[in-house]
């Protein structure tokens, strides 16, 4: 798996997916524990609806102002010790990240998972640069050391089972084979271990940036989070524009959210918040931190019809309750994001032209709606997707002819009648001539159209 | 002053993301009961900044100087939260708040004066400004990358253990 996008692919890439037996299985195992766990999680929950009207209220409020809250964020961070970089778009992040390691003559870097990262392709530009970067995240981890992409945004190696992690830990690692996790789980701890201890920079993510304070929020459990952002002397974190939340009193709000919509927790093992620099007389923080605040298409997102998956807060419960994202992985879709907010962000990020099919890839069953925890109507988000498609000309040629018939004939009774009339007659040889196609599989015209037989 | 309930229902949240729960009521409770969690032969680490890590420090055989080369950290937290069990370590006061990271086993002592109810109350105790770093700690360091397999301790702690101290007779706030 490379850094290229193959979103236009994506019908090949579902149809060799569905093919994959080991990956379907886990796949449906993922989408199964994480939906019991996610509705156990928010049992506990008084009030789910007025927590989730509030959070979707607090990240619209953040967008209505979002350049107000970027500039407090970056002023108040200035003032706790940090340095804020402004990128306009991946290649200048990955520049300014390149240039502040290279200025400090970093050779080793340690990583947590961060999914903007994965976005602007971040590692593959450090390792040209001569820099050796680790990923610390389990998952993350097991992918980097196969060379995969993640496949999904909470467990990126979810596609593979313990079996292949134990074959790829023997063969890389040089330890024995063992398919028993918590012993793979051990071994990655011991190895990853002196790393952390020896890296010349530590480099993150983060869930959630507090404009008031100029904090940075990181939700881990495995506890490599915290290790990076604290253990090396430098500390650099990349988020994008959108995970401003007003203030940390804003917090508890998406603590309660977050980490049940995700994975089913009432809270993950840690919650880290982390406020400028080490300062005279702490012993806690890293000695220099920088944060480099991404745009990479944001600012336009927000002047279009798409906005509101700008309030999208990473938790993945869409692509677990998703039909398609079931079915085919998160790899088919192509890029950073699979999943029903992944289709929105991919086709917004990237444009049309690099994405189109990704479109169909919903049933508009809406399954994901009921569950995303800041309300994105991610359907209305599809069809307007749809309707673009049509308008910068990416549809099918033959798909819109058949939508220019169909729409004269549904206009006129006489038309629309001998359409049907056409259909049942001509039917066998649609069906012959279609194939494998949609055409061939349309099932056979009522004998008497519905109407007729009601009274 | 704490109400019981308060710190009931603290120990079961805690206890339920699998940390170790005990409660007591003077220094010799709090030294019986580290003496049967921290083994004698234990490197461990205890600021001993605190009165309480003062008073617990007398039952740790084998003490590491930093917590860099220990197999344990004993220490008093800045505070917890009920809601959700979990305990508040923060960097104030030149505190390391890795120490409760890096060994193997974390003991962490807190005040029951300290435990807030809910995350709001917790958070609004900074509304003057955080410290450079706040760290939520609800049970060990876990992972469920392989098949969803839960295993505990990757790159932190595998055992979390949570004293209350709670100094007054508990009685009903």
């Amino acid at each position: 798996m490379s850094d290229v996008q193959t979103s236009l692919a994506f019908r090949a890439n579902a149809a060799r997916a569905i093919k994959d037996a080991p990956m379907r299985a886990a796949m449906r195992q993922a989408a199964d524990t994480f939906g019991a766990k996610r509705a156990d999680a928010f049992a506990s929950v008084a009030d789910l609806e007025a927590l989730r009207d509030r959070a979707s209220a607090l990240r619209l409020q953040v967008l209505d102002r979002l350049q107000e809250y970027e500039e407090m964020f970056a002023s108040r961070a200035t003032r706790a010790g940090a340095t804020v970089h402004r990128a306009k778009d991946a290649s200048s992040a990955r520049e300014i990240i390149a240039r502040i390691l290279a200025d400090r003559g970093a050779k080793t870097v340690v990583k947590s998972k961060s999914m903007v990262s994965e976005e602007i392709h971040l590692n593959a530009h450090l390792e040209k640069e001569g820099l050796t970067v680790l990923e610390t995240d389990l998952g993350e981890y097991i992918i980097q050391l196969v060379g995969e992409t993640p496949s999904h945004i909470i467990v990126p190696a979810i596609h593979k089972n313990r079996q292949q992690v134990g074959r790829l830990f023997a063969e890389k690692l040089g330890v024995e084979y063992t398919e028993d996790p918590q012993v793979l789980t051990k071994i990655a701890r011991r190895t990853i271990r002196e790393k952390f201890l020896t890296a010349d920079a530590g480099l993150s993510g983060a869930n959630f940036a507090a404009a008031a304070s100029g904090s940075l929020v990181l939700f881990t459990n495995e506890g490599n989070g915290r290790m990076v952002t604290t253990v090396p002397p430098l500390h650099i974190a990349i988020l994008s524009l959108e995970k401003m939340i007003p203030s940390l009193a804003d917090l508890p709000t998406f603590i309660r959210l977050l980490p049940r919509s995700a994975t089913g927790q009432s809270i993950t093992s840690y919650v880290s918040v982390i406020t400028g620099t080490r300062k005279p007389g702490e012993a806690t923080g890293a000695k220099e931190l920088h944060i480099v605040l991404l745009d990479n298409g944001r600012t336009e997102i927000l002047s279009g019809e798409c906005r509101e998956i700008l309030k999208c807060i990473r938790c993945g419960a869409c692509m677990n309750v998703c039909p398609v994202y079931r079915t085919v992985g998160g790899h088919s879709y192509g890029w950073t994001y699979p999943g029903p907010m992944g289709i929105i962000l991919t086709t917004l990020l990237t444009g049309m032209a690099k994405s189109h099919p990704l479109v169909d890839a919903s049933t508009l069953c809406g399954a994901c709606v009921e569950v995303c925890p800041v309300h994105i109507p991610l359907v209305d988000l599809f069809l307007r997707l749809r309707e673009r498609r049509v308008r910068e000309g990416f549809s099918r040629p033959m798909e819109k002819r058949g939508m220019r018939v169909f729409g004269k004939a549904a206009a006129s009774p006489s038309l629309f009648s001998a359409g049907q009339y056409l259909s049942r007659t001509f039917w066998p040889l649609v069906r012959a001539l279609g194939g494998k196609d949609v055409a061939g599989r349309l099932p056979r015209p009522a004998k008497v159209p519905f109407h007729r037989r009601v009274p | 002053m704490t109400s019981p309930e308060l710190v009931r229902r603290f120990l079961t949240n805690a206890g339920n993301a699998a940390a170790g729960t005990h409660a007591v009521s003077d220094a010799a409770g709090l030294r019986r009961v580290l003496s049967g969690i921290v083994s004698r032969t234990v490197p461990a680490f205890c600021p001993g900044l605190t009165d309480k890590e003062k008073a617990a420090t007398p039952s740790l055989a084998c003490r590491a100087a930093d917590y860099a080369g220990a197999k344990a950290t004993v220490e008093e937290v800045y505070g917890a939260i009920a809601e959700t069990g979990s305990l508040v370590c923060v960097s104030s006061g030149g505190r390391a708040v890795q120490a409760g990271l890096l060994p193997a086993h974390h003991v962490a002592i807190v005040a029951s004066e300290r435990i807030f109810a809910a995350l709001d109350d917790c958070f609004a105790s900074f509304a003057e400004g955080p410290p450079t770093n706040i760290t939520l700690v609800t049970g060990p360091s876990r992972t469920a990358d392989i098949e969803l397999t839960l295993a505990i301790g990757v790159h932190g702690p595998e055992k979390l253990d949570i004293i209350v101290f709670s100094s007054e007779p508990c009685s009903d706030a």
